[in-house]
């Protein structure tokens, strides 16, 4: 189904956004000022932002690391300043700054991440589970290539289609795992080709072209919420940069050339969606430069909440009451 | 309190997921052959709650845990049975690295209200992987209880109170116990984690013991009476752990023998004994004595009787602290 | 002063080192930053340099393999102290990394306690070595008991003292085991030198006694008005500048009765008896003694005190004191005492209603020991009442005075300690 105006505006802005939150992340941990680290997504923030826009409240939504889910956190309106205030250790972080890079936004279904990649594997299943029993939401789980080695994902995707639960596999394959490349970690190109193996639905799109991924993922959701099971999203996506910030940008063991790099710069999804608004004349060069200045005044009061915020430095006994329900 | 039938420990287990799945339809079980289940204590509840209440699942226990994970995160009241208590080690990240820690590293803002359980226990011969007790690993973990009943009265009181428990809760039993029979009250009630029982008073030395241990311990404390006066404490949660109830005991007797069938080192016993130290050192008359497995794995064959606690180890130890 | 050179620690990991070779000879003086040997360690080479300057004495030879931290050559000050250190002075032992014991008695006690349990072992001293082996409990009802651990005999196990040790001590202490010395024998605890001070104290009180002869009366003396009196002086100590003490009444009433009774205040000399007209009071001050175990005294003078006031004999009576204490005394104020008091105290902290037997301070014909006051029934106007007490103790010298003259310097000492108002006249 073809999107709306206003719906592609809405994603327009939300990937601008998302772009500012990753350049945001980006800058800060090259000043020192991120406690942990950071995996940008710089240039690949499409596929989060066109998976979470339109997604109903009632929907679970887990993303996976890189850029720290900051597209899905565009698409979903979660509120950037407690999350970087958690990345922060401050007090006012979504996680009372205890975690150092955790989400916890359960008020907007996103129920926490970990360090353990495919982690989220293990509780889609109950999340999908959940959701059908209740009716009228679905579950969007994100996650990259690489994490499809992990054992959790068979029986996930089992788990799913035996039990048709309202699940959409959402996989962004940028072909890296740190410095694996996906032709050595996987005996296919594509990952969605695991989905056969259980007999889901399964698709593969351009996850740089982020009004495809919103059309795409808004049908997954009603494939899902119909009833009709889980289904694979594969969206093909690239990554500029290195894993994360500090490490060096190799494939294997030599450094990515500078070339390749350059062409994949030529799929940057701004540039092909600025393209494409403008052609279409759903939005003038005034309004995307009145969207640009929103997002960099939100960054501003994002940082500025997450820099005001106190230190978090609770006592042992508080830590200590922190750990189990009284 | 009514009129007191007696059960099967293991019926009184299933009595417990009976009356809490009556009380409140968020209850629900997932396990592995639950509907017809290879144990008793699962029994004809399919029949009454349905598949989507009794739900089987592959053998896949990351799948099969991840539907209580995530369904509790979703406001469910998951009882997730791995069958016997080591398989829990095919999900031990979620279980360990998540759950147990999820509540806290997330800010409190979430709970996870899941019961995991399984069966235990060496003396049936099952070998090393089917009896292995694995309290002890999780018991370290800060976020999750783990208990063990000793009696069919505690056994439908300690899985009542860990299903009510807002907080994950391990709750294993003892294979050695399931046929046990005791006395059952049939209107759902509670015995609270985190608190021991004197289950035997006595002078002479405080006998902790547990499960299918608690048995072998008032078999000692039979023999010796008379001659030596045991008290048997029964802590019923390995965590938290109620150290107030040993110590209290310890003022009388000044001597302490601590049974715990896991390995040796750096099991509860050991942990009753580091706190008693700290706590209650000048209570002790003489030093603390662990009767535990030795730190082998748990061998087959016929070697099973005298590698794990039994009576004449028991009673020994506390021979020796009585010395 | 030779400085010892050790294998360097030159890797987290590294527990030995090889000398692959010396880099200087033998004796040779070396300049701090100098190479001075080649180490090899894990298969790695490394140059090392003299972390200070002097004459090299080589002490493990080239080829040989240490362990880190071992000595292995020594820098000496001096070509004199090198020849000394090379001379055959005594080799320092190479020091080894001490290994850990493995203690293979953690494992197991379900297969040690299978077995039948030990015969207990009979009761056995608790104490070797200097430590005493006793159960926590045992040492905590011990303690709160006052019984004395190292006194007990165990019968735990391996001779442990346990609850029942104690209790058993408490209930019959005579009967319990207590380790004595053989018969016969004494042990020495410590010893004091008949020297100094206390040499001069033992030869005096010697002396005096077997020189004078010397007896004790004993008196009690209502001092309830010399309180009172006392009382108001205290109430001025700011405008007196000192709190007037109960001695300084005493010293006062001393000096009036020696005026009234001249033979009180005098000594034999030579062969004579010798009256003074000075009243000089020796006042007799406590010290600590020279060492552990013993105590010290000196009796400094305070001079006229006939014609002195209350307030002043007080000021002076402390300053004595003061300075006798701190050893501040000038020459010739220990001398010229006409009869000494020896001030009224606490005995060892404890108040106490006692008379005493003074040792004469010769060549002095009295000496006057007041005891503490305390409140005491008596019978006062016929009536029994609660006064306060004085106990006193006289000693003289019945070569110069007999019963008369020291019933009358009694007497008069006590009306003035009865009456301090009568001192006014």
């Amino acid at each position: 189904m073809a999107l709306g105006k206003e719906q592609m505006v809405l994603l327009y802005r939300n990937l601008v956004r998302a772009d500012h939150f990753d350049k945001m992340m980006m800058n800060r941990i090259m000043q020192g000022k991120l406690i942990g680290f950071y995996h940008p997504g710089d240039g690949a923030m499409a596929a989060g932002v066109g998976a979470s826009t339109f997604l109903g409240d009632n929907d679970i939504l887990n993303p996976h690391h890189r850029a720290h889910g900051l597209g899905y956190a565009a698409g979903r309106g979660i509120d950037v300043g407690r999350y970087l205030a958690e990345h922060t250790g401050k007090v006012d972080g979504c996680c009372l700054g205890r975690s150092s890079f955790h989400w916890s936004f359960p008020e907007k279904k996103l129920y926490g991440a970990s360090g353990f990649i495919g982690w989220h594997f293990c509780p889609v299943v109950g999340w999908g589970w959940a959701s059908k029993r209740k009716g009228n939401q679905m579950v969007l789980m994100a996650s990259g290539d690489g994490s499809y080695g992990q054992g959790g994902a068979h029986e996930a995707m089992l788990f799913a289609m035996n039990w048709k639960l309202p699940i959409v596999f959402f996989c962004e394959n940028n072909g890296m795992a740190i410095h694996s490349t996906i032709s050595d970690m996987h005996p296919m190109p594509d990952i969605s080709s695991l989905a056969q193996g259980y007999g889901m639905p399964a698709v593969v799109i351009d996850g740089q072209d982020v009004f495809a991924v919103a059309e795409t993922v808004i049908a997954a959701r009603e494939h899902a919420l119909a009833g009709k099971g889980p289904t694979f999203v594969e969206a093909k996506t690239l990554r500029l940069r290195e894993h994360d910030v500090g490490t060096p940008d190799l494939a294997r063991a030599e450094p990515r050339p500078a070339q390749y790099l350059e062409e994949l710069k030529k799929r940057d999804p701004i540039v092909l969606a600025t393209g494409r608004v403008l052609a279409e004349k759903v939005l003038t060069r005034k309004q995307i430069e009145k969207i640009y200045q929103e997002a960099k005044e939100e960054v501003v009061a994002i940082e500025k909440f997450a820099d005001d915020s106190p230190i978090a430095q609770p006592s042992i006994e508080e830590l200590l009451a922190g750990v189990y329900v009284a | 309190m009514s009129e007191v039938r007696e059960l099967p420990l293991v019926e009184a287990i299933k009595e417990a997921y009976r009356q809490e799945m009556e009380r409140d339809e968020r209850v629900f079980m997932v396990g592995q052959d639950i509907a017809g289940g290879i144990f008793p204590h699962t029994k004809g509840l399919v029949e009454q709650f349905g598949t989507d209440r009794i739900v089987d699942t592959p053998l896949a226990e990351i799948g099969m845990y991840g539907t209580a994970f995530g369904a509790a995160m979703e406001g469910f009241r998951p009882i997730v049975d791995f069958m016997f208590a080591g398989f829990f080690l095919n999900a031990a990240a979620p279980i360990l690295a998540q759950t147990a820690q999820f509540r806290f590293i997330h800010g409190s803002q979430m709970s996870l209200p899941l019961v995991i359980t399984g069966a235990c226990g060496a003396g049936m011969r099952l070998g090393n992987e089917h009896a292995m007790l694995v309290h002890n690993m999780i018991a370290q973990v800060p976020g999750i209880k783990v208990c063990m009943p000793s009696t069919p009265y505690d056994a439908k009181g300690l899985m009542t109170a860990a299903i009510r428990d807002d907080n994950p809760v391990a709750f294993f039993w003892h294979l050695g116990t399931m046929m046990d029979r005791g006395p059952v009250p049939e209107e759902p009630y509670v015995v609270p984690l985190g608190v021991a029982e004197v289950k035997r008073e006595g002078s002479d030395v405080t006998l902790v013991a547990n499960g299918f241990q608690y048995k072998n311990a008032q078999i000692v404390a039979d023999k010796l009476a008379g001659e030596i006066s045991v008290e048997i404490i029964d802590p019923r949660t390995f965590s938290p752990l109620d150290i107030g109830t040993i110590l209290k005991s310890l003022e009388k007797t000044g001597r302490l023998v601590v049974v715990d069938e896991s390995w040796e080192s750096r099991s509860t016993a050991s942990e009753i004994a580091a706190q008693v130290v700290d706590l209650g050192f000048d209570l002790l008359d003489a030093p603390i004595r662990r009767v535990t497995i030795p730190n082998i794995p748990l061998p087959g064959g016929h070697m099973e009787p005298y590698v794990a606690p039994n009576p004449a180890a028991i009673e020994a130890a506390v021979r020796d602290v009585c010395r | 002063m030779a400085t010892n050179y050790v294998m360097p620690k030159l890797a987290m990991g590294m527990n030995e080192g090889t000398v692959v070779e010396w880099l200087v000879a033998e004796g040779q003086q070396v300049e701090r930053g100098a190479p001075l040997m080649q180490v090899e360690t894990e298969k790695v080479a490394y140059d090392v340099e003299a972390p200070v300057a002097g004459w090299f004495h080589i002490l493990a030879p080239a080829g040989t393999t240490v362990p880190v931290e071992s000595v292995i050559g020594q820098f000496a000050g001096s070509a004199e102290e090198y020849a000394q250190l090379s001379g055959g002075a005594a080799l320092p032992a190479v020091t080894a990394v001490p290994t850990l014991a493995f203690n293979d008695k953690l494992t197991s006690t379900g297969a040690v306690m299978a077995q039948a349990p030990a015969a207990p072992t009979a009761a056995a001293p608790a104490a070797s070595g200097g430590r005493v082996k006793a159960s926590p409990l045992a040492r905590k009802l011990a303690r709160d008991r006052g019984v004395d651990l190292a006194l007990l005999r165990g019968s735990g196990p391996e001779g442990r003292i346990v609850k029942r040790d104690v209790l058993a001590a408490q209930a019959a202490p005579a009967t319990a085991a207590i380790a004595v010395s053989a018969p016969g024998t004494l042990t020495v605890k410590g010893t004091v030198p008949l020297k100094g001070m206390r040499g001069a104290i033992a030869r005096r009180m010697t002396q005096s006694l077997q020189t004078a002869a010397q007896l004790s009366q004993f008196s009690e003396v209502d001092a309830t008005r010399l309180l009172e009196a006392r009382a108001r002086f205290v109430a001025n100590a700011d405008a007196y500048g000192t709190r007037v003490s109960v001695n300084a009444f005493v010293v006062k009433a001393m000096a009036v009765a020696c005026q009234a009774v001249p033979i009180a205040n005098a000594g034999i000399v030579g062969d004579e008896i010798v009256l003074w007209n000075e009243v000089n009071v020796g006042i007799a001050v406590s010290l600590p003694g020279q060492g552990e175990w013993d105590s010290g005294l000196i009796v400094p003078v305070l001079r006229n005190a006939e014609r002195k006031g209350l307030v002043q004999i007080d000021r002076e009576l402390r300053d004595l004191a003061t300075r006798a204490r701190e050893g501040r005394l000038v020459p010739g104020e220990t001398e010229g005492g006409t009869i000494t008091l020896s001030p009224t105290a606490a005995m060892g902290g404890e108040a106490m209603y006692s008379w005493s037997t003074p040792v004469l301070n010769l060549p002095q014909a009295l000496i006057v020991q007041p005891g503490m006051i305390m409140a005491r029934a008596v019978i006062h106007e016929g009536e029994i009442a609660k006064r306060d007490m004085m106990p006193l103790s006289i000693t003289f010298d019945h070569r110069i005075l007999d019963g008369d003259p020291l019933a009358s310097f009694v007497v008069t000492l006590r009306r003035c300690l009865q009456a301090p108002e009568l001192m006014l006249a």
